[in-house]
């Protein structure tokens, strides 16, 4: 047996760098610099909807210290470039070629010596436009005589799902009572505390491009930059350090396309770095209409649960023809509901461009069914609590997918929340007088999602003739740990003491393959391909072991750091020793994950294997609402989720808790705001996301484990977000009778709910 | 463009800088408004004129009767300065909710008046407590009570070569009682959604009201005052004290802006209600400056 006490899986330890973090000395990518690097400014579209007469650049280039301005004209086919890019659909172009849709478009780079000139010589171009009607709403692009954004989707259709399990139709005559809702969620920005940048170099000698970027997924946008540059996948290298934050704002292509094509065009490195306004301008998370009807029996056992989701996709498709699927998947919620019918549809829209948000696409729709489970709950005087025991997915229950689920833990976690926030009875009424300044109120709710299927990952560990390992791995640390998680996990595979492991940042030149870091699938995937190097590695060591200790491969185990003859009380050979003895300078174990075949394709019913791996989580929560402000605080939190087998038990409460911190703003106050076609709050003034003093005053979590030593690894980077928004929704029917269907909970809009009746200048 | 900077070192020197810049020069303090105005590009001046490099413009001193607190005093030190939390609480308690600590450190009470950030506290503070601000100027001093100043939305009397000095607040007289109430609607570092200050004098027997001033800031392009509904106060006692009909009516008189913060609508129902609340707070607990 392997003596456990020096295992660093399940050690609760920092950040390996939570030193460097604190005294602000750790490299981000937008602290990247190379020598004789210019720096861009973009030119923005400051219409929603607008064609292109012409661009003049002269002006611009007659200012000392501008160096080139990229343009669409730039990318005739004589350029060589394939100027559409997109991670599902060729949508978008590198900057606009012909048209505008949306305030913000990238127009024109302008190439400088200094940030301040591209900055001033932003006015010098002159842009002659002619206005094209603009669609802001997704309901209204969905319409006939709604103006088409892209030619090629004339409809404006981006994205278009169904699911249909059991037998819908004839489920309604079996429900004693139909409940039926509207609930709308709007766009907002995920504020990494990072801006969007990339750092990019072109070599005319061999047409190769190096970039520096922000990214979550350095091997997409090194496929993109291959297909834009028309080139072999050796001729383009990506790199990323540290990112400030991602949250799914910094995953696919980005600037990267721009600042190589302005590199090349300039003849130096180029740096583009958004400012705020730009990151707003950049992508967005989507707005959401989700009408949800749900048929129960009079003893609350849900038997029919019909969702229709429209998502407004913004003006270019990014990630929502697909996400729209994965959205779908998850919107009947984590029940037991035998017969289920969505529909998921986005639409094009003259809008910031919309991607995944932290639990992407999952606030949305769990913001309708946890709030409507409630509904039903306090419709039919059952208390919620025991509603959601009554129909929560449980072990061996089929999903709306047709998928079994062998193992859940819906009930543990529901047990786990509702006892967190001491719920009874008594709190399923409503508690509010009418009359007292505050009102108290507790609520829960719960989610289902999963990770991005298919994906892959691979993973090479490498020991050198000194015994210190170095790990080659494509994820990347935008503050969530991966890091520090997966060297413990290594730690542990190859018996080596983490001070002698290295992280090899992504390069991807050297770090081999990896679809995303994102959507939780980090510590499931990488830990799984660095398992299998680790051992593709030790199994390399006991081969070249075997003969130095005069033994056959087989009678050799690799552990603890050395190999040695099994059952012989010889020390053995340290690492180092085997690879010093063999003269070899080094030794390399190669992993892969890859999905199974045919996971995360469903048929045209939506039925299937969607994914890999399911995701569980929940919250519970008690707030307290002034009555006579509308303004909703939260006294009390507690976010649980399921992680199987737990890496970190620091990284994973930070998860868990950041998750809830993170889903307040959204849930209370923050929301793009557009006036005319123009995103009109696009600054943290305008926009306020929580501060610290917004926290809960009292926050814990807890993460479920698998009493299995083995346990598969679960991802929790996402699954206490979605919830906060429904559960801080219930938590204020249950303290003041009032349920509001739009998100934010805004003061003003729980103001106008609750004195709805008695004022009558509320409009 | 590029943007000159300047420090000059006394007033003499601000006003040969602002002089030479035809108008398009602006006066920098703490910078917290000024910056985040450049990056925006609403404004873009040709030159900029620092006030950091001159001399005791930031002291906080007692002066014949008032507290004089020189402009470029940051309002973290007029928030943590005793001679103002003795004599103005309500203009310390203002100051020290502004935004962040971080903000509090680097902007300046000067700064704060010459913006007429409408959305902003110590402006109602400084108008309820009756406060002036001495203005330099190429031909000489003048002075202005800050309820004089302000002229509309971003808007002063301020002409373009002058700068605010200092800001005096009359040290009261014993038997008063003063209060500013914040309320944000949005995050915890948010600014205002309505602000209420409060100023109260007693009679001798320290229970009839004398004078009650009530500054609504942050709910239209000025702090606002309603004195026939202040007046409402006067001669009364202070258990009979018309709160009710104050609230009512400073929020029927108030024409409230619109924006992220809130509508129109709830704004005027945020005044009724935070109105009350600061009345309330210097009836029943209030401290007697």
């Amino acid at each position: 047996m392997t003596d456990n006490s020096r295992n660093r899986v399940g050690q609760p330890m920092p950040m390996l760098d939570a030193e460097e973090r604190v005294i602000g000395t750790v490299k981000f990518t937008l602290d990247h610099m190379v020598p004789d690097m210019a720096h861009a400014r973009i030119l923005r579209s400051p219409y929603p909807h607008a064609r292109i007469l012409e661009i003049d650049t002269s002006l611009a280039l007659q200012r000392p210290g501008v160096i080139c301005v990229l343009t669409g004209e730039d990318f005739g086919p004589e350029s060589g470039i394939n100027p559409w890019y997109g991670q599902r659909r060729k949508d978008q172009p590198i900057v606009a070629i012909g048209k505008v849709r949306y305030v913000g478009d990238p127009v024109a780079v302008i190439v400088a010596e200094t940030e301040e000139i591209a900055s001033e010589a932003l006015f010098d171009v002159v842009v002659e436009y002619e206005e094209l009607p603009f669609v802001v709403d997704a309901t209204d692009a969905a319409k006939a005589q709604a103006p088409t954004i892209h030619d090629e989707w004339p409809d404006n259709e981006c994205g278009a799902w169904h699911l249909e399990h059991g037998d819908i139709e004839s489920a309604w005559q079996d429900a004693d009572h139909v409940f039926e809702g509207v609930f709308t969620s709007p766009s907002a920005n995920h504020v990494p505390m990072e801006p969007h940048v990339s750092v990019a170099q072109w070599s005319d000698d061999d047409g190769s491009a190096e970039i520096w970027t922000s990214t979550q997924s350095p091997h997409g946008v090194h496929g993109a930059l291959v297909e834009i540059l028309n080139t072999q996948p050796e001729k383009v290298r990506v790199h990323t350090f540290n990112l400030g934050g991602g949250y799914g704002a910094k995953g696919g292509v980005k600037l990267e396309p721009m600042a190589v094509c302005a590199a090349r065009k300039a003849g130096r490195p180029v740096r583009i770095a958004l400012t705020r306004e730009e990151v707003f301008q950049t992508i967005a998370k989507h707005a959401a209409t989700i009408r949800i009807k749900t048929g129960v029996k009079s003893d609350g056992t849900f038997v029919a649960r019909e969702v229709d989701v429209l998502w407004n996709a913004g003006a270019y498709a990014v990630s929502s023809p697909r996400a729209t699927q994965q959205g779908m998947v998850r919107a009947p919620g984590p029940y037991r509901t035998p017969n289920v019918r969505v529909t998921s549809h986005a639409y094009y829209t003259n809008t910031v461009p919309t991607g995944p948000f932290r639990g992407a696409m999952t606030s949305q729709v769990c913001w309708a069914y946890e709030q409507q489970t409630d509904e039903i709950a306090s419709n039919l005087g059952i208390d919620p609590i025991e509603l959601r025991r009554k129909n929560l997915l449980r072990d061996g229950d089929t999903y709306a997918t047709g998928e079994v689920f062998p193992h859940v833990h819906y009930l543990d976690l529901l047990s786990e929340v509702a006892q967190a926030i001491d719920w009874t009875p008594e709190d399923a009424a409503v508690q509010w007088d009418g009359r007292s300044r505050v009102a108290r109120g507790k609520g829960v709710a719960l989610l289902i999602k999963h990770t991005a299927t298919p994906s892959r990952s691979e993973a090479r560990v490498q020991l050198n003739s000194d015994g210190a390992c170095q790990v080659f791995s494509s994820s990347v640390e935008m503050g969530q740990g991966a890091r520090t998680t997966l060297l413990q996990f290594v730690s542990d595979e190859l018996g080596i003491p983490l001070e002698n492991i290295q992280a090899i940042q992504p390069d991807t030149a050297f770090t081999p393959f990896d679809t995303t870091t994102s959507s939780s699938r980090t510590a499931y995937s990488m830990s799984f391909a660095l398992r299998e190097a680790s051992n593709d590695l030790k199994e390399q060591l006991a081969k070249v072991a075997a003969p130095l200790l005069e033994a056959s491969a087989a009678d050799v185990e690799v552990r603890d750091g050395g190999v040695r003859v099994t059952g012989s009380p010889e020390a053995g050979l340290s690492y180092a020793e085997v690879l010093s003895e063999a003269q070899l300078s080094e030794l390399a174990g190669e992993g892969v994950f890859q999905s199974p075949e045919g996971y995360g394709v469903l048929d045209d019913k939506g039925q299937g294997i969607a994914s890999v791996h399911w995701h569980e989580g929940a919250v519970g929560l008690e707030i307290e609402v002034d009555t006579t402000t509308g303004k909703v605080s939260i006294v009390n939190c507690h976010a649980a989720s399921y992680a199987g087998r737990i890496l970190n038990p620091v990284m994973v409460r930070q998860q868990n808790e950041g998750n809830v911190i993170m889903g307040i703003g959204p849930s209370l106050f923050e929301e793009y705001v557009y006036d005319s076609g123009q995103l009109v709050n696009p600054n943290l003034s305008d926009y306020m996301i929580p501060s610290f003093l917004d926290l809960p005053a009292k926050l814990t979590s807890r993460s479920l484990e698998s009493n299995k030593p083995d346990a598969e690894i679960h991802g929790v980077g996402e699954m206490t977000l979605p919830v906060v928004g429904p559960a801080l929704g219930n938590a204020l029917y249950h303290a003041t009778g009032v349920r509001v269907y739009d998100l934010p909970l805004t003061a003003e809009r729980v103001f106008r709910a609750l004195h709805a009746d008695d004022l009558e200048e509320v409009s | 463009m590029i943007v000159e900077i300047h420090h000059p070192h006394s007033l003499e020197e601000l006003f040969a800088t602002l002089d030479g810049a035809d108008g398009e020069a602006k006066i920098v303090a703490g910078g917290t408004a000024l910056v985040l105005m450049l990056r925006q590009g609403l404004i873009a001046p040709s030159r900029i004129a620092s006030l950091q490099r001159i001399e005791g413009l930031n002291e906080i001193v007692e002066r014949n009767g008032y507290v004089a607190i020189g402009a470029t005093a940051t309002l973290r030190e007029v928030a943590a300065t005793e001679l103002v939390r003795a004599n103005a609480p309500a203009l310390a308690t203002a100051c020290g909710l502004v935004g962040n600590i971080r903000i509090r450190n680097a902007g300046t009470l000067g700064g704060n008046i010459a913006e007429a950030d409408y959305a902003s506290d110590p402006p109602a503070a400084l108008v309820a407590l009756g406060a002036s601000v001495e203005i330099a100027g190429p031909d000489g001093l003048r002075v202005s009570t800050v309820e004089d100043l302000f002229t509309g939305f971003y808007g002063t009397t301020l002409d373009s070569t002058e700068v605010i000095t200092s800001i005096l607040i009359p040290i009261s007289p014993e038997m008063t009682r003063q209060a500013y109430v914040k309320y944000r609607s949005r995050s915890s570092e948010d600014r205002p959604c309505v602000g209420v200050a409060v100023w109260m004098r007693l009679e001798e027997d320290s229970e009839t009201v004398g004078e009650l001033r009530v500054a609504v800031g942050a709910a239209a392009s000025t702090p606002q005052r309603f004195t026939d509904t202040e007046r409402l106060a006067h001669g009364t006692v202070l258990e009979e004290l018309p709160i009710e009909q104050i609230a009512d009516g400073y929020a029927e008189q108030i024409e409230a802006l619109e924006d992220f913060r809130g509508s129109a609508w709830y704004r005027k129902q945020m005044t009724r209600e935070f109105v009350r609340r600061a009345v309330d707070s210097i009836v029943g607990e209030g401290k007697v400056a």
